[in-house]
C-alpha cells in the first residue's frame, strides 16, 4: 500500500542487486553477464537456462547478458498471470535455434534437453527418430517439415493453462 | 474382550420404552449397519462421477476451441510478423479460452489430467515434448528425477507402437509360440493363487480347531490365518512379476495384468476365509446334520457364531496394522541406513524401497473391505479403522519422506483412477453380499445378541412394520406394490435413454470436430500454396 510496486518487483530488484559487485551498483543500467545470473537457484539446474538468457536479452553482442529491465520481462513472461499466448510465444522462443521455426534439429535439441544431457541418458537414434515423425504427424498441420509458432500454440492450447511455464523468486 | 460393546454379543434384545420415547435395539442395530453401508456407497459414487462427467464436457469445449484457433491461426500465417511485436499477434477474444481455464480451476487436477493424457488420439508426443517441462523445478535432484520420468514415459510410448507394429507383422509360426507360452504362464500364475487360497482355507480350519488352546501357541493359531493371508498377499505378486517378464507383453499391459491379479488374489482370499466360516458355522450347508439340528446353527463349536466372525475381522485388521508398522520400523529403516552409509555395490544395486503406488492402494482398498464385511458384526471396527487409516497414513508419510525413492516407472493416473474405484466398488459389492446374506438366511445365535428369538435378523423389520400407524401401513404398501413401482421403473428408463443419447450425440460432435480440424489444415495448406505461387 505505500507504492506502486508489487512485492514481486521488489523482491526482483533486491535478487537483481545482489548479484552485481560494489562499484557496479553505483552504476544506472548495468548489465549483468550471462554466467552471473545462471547462479540463481532457479535457473541453475534447468535444463534451457541458457536459450532463457539468450531468448530476454536485448544486448547487441547476444550473449545472454541482461539489464534489469530484460530480468524484469522474464520474471513478468514466467508469472501467473501471464496469459497463455505469451507464455507459449516466449516457449517457442526458447525451443527453436533462430531460423523461426522448430524443424528436425531443433526437436532433437529440446528432447535431449527434455531427458537428461549426459551420454546414457538420451534416448537411442532409432527411438529420437520415430519420436520425432511421431511429433511432426501430430502438430504439423501444413505438412512443411517444421512446426511453425502456429502449430506449437495449437498444441499448447489443448494444456489448459499451461500452468509449468512458471517461475516464482 | 467378548463382552463388550465391540462385538455383536454383548447387545441386548432389548426395548426401551417409556412415556415419550421408545428404542428397539435390534432394529436400530439393523438399520444403523445398512445405512453404514448405503453411506459408503454415495460416498463412494459422489467423489469420482462428476470428475469423469466434467471430463468429457471439457474435452468437448476444447475442441470446439481447437477450431476457432485454427480459422484465426490462418491469418497470422499470412501476415508473418516479425517476433518482437507482441502486441499484434495476440488479437482475438478468447471467450472459450476464459471458460475452459475457469472450468479447469473448478475442477481440480484429476480432471485435468484426464483430459491432458486422455486419449491416445490426439497429440499425445507432442504435448509431453512441448508442455510437460516444469519451470519450477528447483536443484539438480528434482530436474534429473523430471527428466527420467519424462524419458521413461516417451520411452514406454514408443515400445508400445513398435511392439504394435512388430505384433502386426509376425508370421504364423511365432503367433503360435508367442500365445502358448501366454497360455502355459496364465495357467502357473493361476495355479500360485490357487495354491494360496488352498492354505487360507487349510489355515482357517486348522485355527478354528485349535483356538481354545492358551498361551501363545493359542495366540499364533488365532492369527494363523491372517498371517497366511498376508503371506500370500506378499509372495505371489513377487511370482507373479517373474512370470510377466517371460509373457512380453506391452508395457501398460504388463502393469494392467499384475494388477488384475494381485486384486483377484486378495479378494478371492477374503471370499475362501468366510466360505471356511460359513462352512463350520452351518455344517456345511447341511442344516440337518447332527450339530445343526437342534438350532440350525453349529451350535456347539459356537455358541454366539457373530461374536467369532467379528473377532476373526476384527483380527485380520489389527495384523494388518502391526506388520504394516514392523516392516516399516524392521525392514524400512534399516534397508536406508544400510544402503546410505555402506557404499558397495551390493548395497547401490539393492537401493533404497521403491515406493509402489498401486499395492499401496490395493492394500487400503482391502482393509476397507475387511471393515465392510465385518461392519454388521463389530460395530465398533469402522470406528476402530478410521484409526487405524490415520495412524497408518503419518506412517506411510514418514516412510515415503525418508525412506523411500520414487518410482522410476511412472503411473498413468486416468486409467488408475477408474479402476481403483472399480475395485473399491466391487469389494463393496462383496461386502453387502456377505451383510444381506447373513441377514437372510442364518439363523442368527440363541444365546447372544440383539435377534436372540428370530428366524432371521431381517424378521424385525417386518414385526414392528406392523406396528407402525395404519395409515403409514397402508403407503408403504402402496410403495411397493406394483401399481407405484412399475411407473417408477419406467420413469428410469426414460431418463437412462435421455443420458446415453446425450452421450452418443456428444461423441458424435467430438468426431465431427476432429475431422473439421484436420479439414481446416488441408484448407489453410491450399491457401499457403496459393500466397506462394502468387507472390512469384
Amino acid at each position: 500500500e505505500l507504492t506502486f510496486l508489487t512485492k514481486q518487483e521488489i523482491l526482483a530488484h533486491k535478487r537483481f542487486t545482489e548479484l552485481l559487485s560494489k562499484e557496479e551498483r553505483e552504476l544506472p543500467n548495468t548489465r549483468l553477464p550471462m554466467e552471473k545470473i545462471l547462479t540463481l537457484p532457479e535457473l541453475k539446474s534447468n535444463p534451457f537456462r541458457k536459450r532463457i538468457c539468450h531468448v530476454f536479452s536485448t544486448s547487441e553482442e547476444n550473449d545472454g547478458s541482461l539489464t534489469f529491465e530484460d530480468f524484469l520481462d522474464l520474471l513478468s513472461a514466467f508469472s501467473d498471470s501471464a496469459t497463455l499466448e505469451i507464455k507459449s510465444h516466449y516457449a517457442f522462443r526458447i525451443f527453436f535455434d533462430d531460423d523461426g521455426t522448430l524443424d528436425c534439429g531443433d526437436l532433437e535439441k529440446l528432447v535431449n534437453c527434455l531427458t537428461g544431457e549426459t551420454d546414457e541418458t538420451r534416448l537411442t537414434e532409432a527411438e529420437m527418430g520415430q519420436l520425432i515423425n511421431n511429433i511432426l504427424e501430430e502438430s504439423d498441420i501444413d505438412k512443411d517439415g517444421t512446426v511453425n509458432l502456429s502449430e506449437f500454440q495449437h498444441v499448447i492450447s489443448r494444456s489448459p493453462d499451461f500452468v509449468s511455464f512458471k517461475i516464482v523468486l | 474382550m467378548e463382552f463388550s460393546y465391540m462385538f455383536y454379543g454383548f447387545y441386548n434384545n432389548t426395548l426401551v420404552e417409556d412415556q415419550n420415547f421408545s428404542y428397539n435395539l435390534p432394529l436400530a442395530y439393523l438399520f444403523t449397519a445398512v445405512f453404514y453401508f448405503a453411506f459408503c456407497f454415495i460416498c463412494i459414487i459422489a467423489r469420482s462421477v462428476p470428475a469423469l462427467l466434467l471430463s468429457s464436457l471439457l474435452l468437448l469445449l476444447l475442441l470446439i476451441d481447437i477450431l476457432q484457433m485454427c480459422g484465426c491461426v490462418q491469418l497470422n500465417e499470412m501476415s508473418r510478423m516479425p517476433f518482437k511485436s507482441l502486441s499484434g499477434e495476440f488479437s482475438h477474444p478468447d471467450p472459450r479460452l476464459f471458460l475452459d481455464r475457469l472450468l479447469s480451476h473448478r475442477m481440480g487436477s484429476a480432471a485435468r489430467v484426464a483430459v491432458a493424457t486422455g486419449g491416445s488420439a490426439v497429440g499425445n508426443y507432442s504435448m509431453i515434448v512441448f508442455a510437460s517441462w516444469d519451470y519450477g523445478c528447483l536443484g539438480d535432484k528434482a530436474t534429473k528425477l523430471k527428466q527420467k520420468n519424462i524419458r521413461y514415459q516417451l520411452q514406454v510410448d514408443l515400445e508400445e507402437e513398435q511392439l504394435k507394429k512388430k505384433a502386426a507383422s509376425q508370421t504364423l509360426n511365432q503367433k503360435i509360440i508367442l500365445y502358448s507360452l501366454r497360455i502355459s504362464m496364465f495357467l502357473l500364475a493361476n495355479g500360485f493363487i490357487i495354491a494360496a487360497l488352498y492354505g487360507i482355507f487349510e489355515a482357517t480350519n486348522f485355527s478354528q480347531e485349535r483356538s481354545r488352546q492358551a498361551g501363545i501357541l493359542g495366540l499364533l493359531f488365532e492369527y494363523l490365518p491372517s498371517i497366511v493371508i498376508t503371506a500370500g498377499n506378499f509372495v505371489v505378486p513377487l511370482l507373479c512379476d517373474q512370470i510377466a517378464s517371460i509373457e512380453r507383453y506391452g508395457p501398460s499391459t504388463t502393469v494392467i495384468i499384475a494388477l488384475l491379479r494381485s486384486v483377484i488374489l486378495r479378494l478371492v482370499s477374503l471370499v475362501v476365509l468366510l466360505l471356511t466360516l460359513w462352512r463350520q458355522v452351518t455344517c456345511n450347508g447341511d442344516i440337518s446334520s447332527d450339530d445343526c439340528k437342534l438350532c440350525q446353527y453349529n451350535h456347539k463349536l459356537y455358541p454366539c457364531w457373530e461374536t467369532r466372525v467379528g473377532q476373526e475381522m476384527y483380527r485380520l485388521t489389527l495384523f494388518d496394522l502391526l506388520i504394516s508398522i514392523a516392516v516399516l520400523v524392521l525392514v524400512e529403516f534399516p534397508r536406508r541406513i544400510l544402503v546410505d552409509s555402506w557404499s558397495s555395490k551390493l548395497a547401490q544395486w539393492v537401493g533404497r524401497q521403491e515406493f509402489v503406488v498401486s499395492s499401496n492402494v490395493l492394500g487400503l482398498v482391502y482393509s476397507q473391505t475387511v471393515v465392510w464385511t465385518g461392519a454388521l458384526f463389530c460395530p465398533l471396527l469402522p470406528l476402530i479403522s478410521s484409526l487405524k487409516f490415520i495412524i497408518f497414513f503419518y506412517c506411510k508419510k514418514i516412510t515415503l519422506f525418508y525412506n523411500c525413492r520414487p518410482a522410476s516407472k511412472t503411473f498413468r493416473s486416468t486409467t488408475s483412477t477408474f479402476f481403483f474405484v472399480a475395485v473399491l466398488l466391487i469389494g463393496w459389492a462383496l461386502a453387502t453380499a456377505v451383510m444381506v446374506y447373513s441377514l437372510a438366511e442364518i439363523h442368527p445365535s440363541l444365546s447372544c445378541g440383539p435377534f436372540r428369538f428370530f428366524p432371521y435378523m431381517w424378521v424385525i423389520v417386518p414385526n414392528s412394520f406392523y406396528a407402525l400407524s395404519k395409515t403409514t401401513q397402508e403407503f408403504l404398501f402402496f410403495i411397493g406394490s406394483q401399481a407405484f413401482s412399475i411407473p417408477l421403473f419406467l420413469f428410469f428408463c426414460v431418463v437412462l435413454c435421455y443420458f446415453i443419447a446425450l452421450c452418443s450425440v456428444h461423441g458424435k460432435s467430438v468426431a465431427l470436430l476432429r475431422d473439421q480440424i484436420t479439414l481446416e489444415g488441408r484448407d489453410k495448406q491450399f491457401l499457403v500454396k496459393q500466397i506462394q505461387a502468387l507472390s512469384r
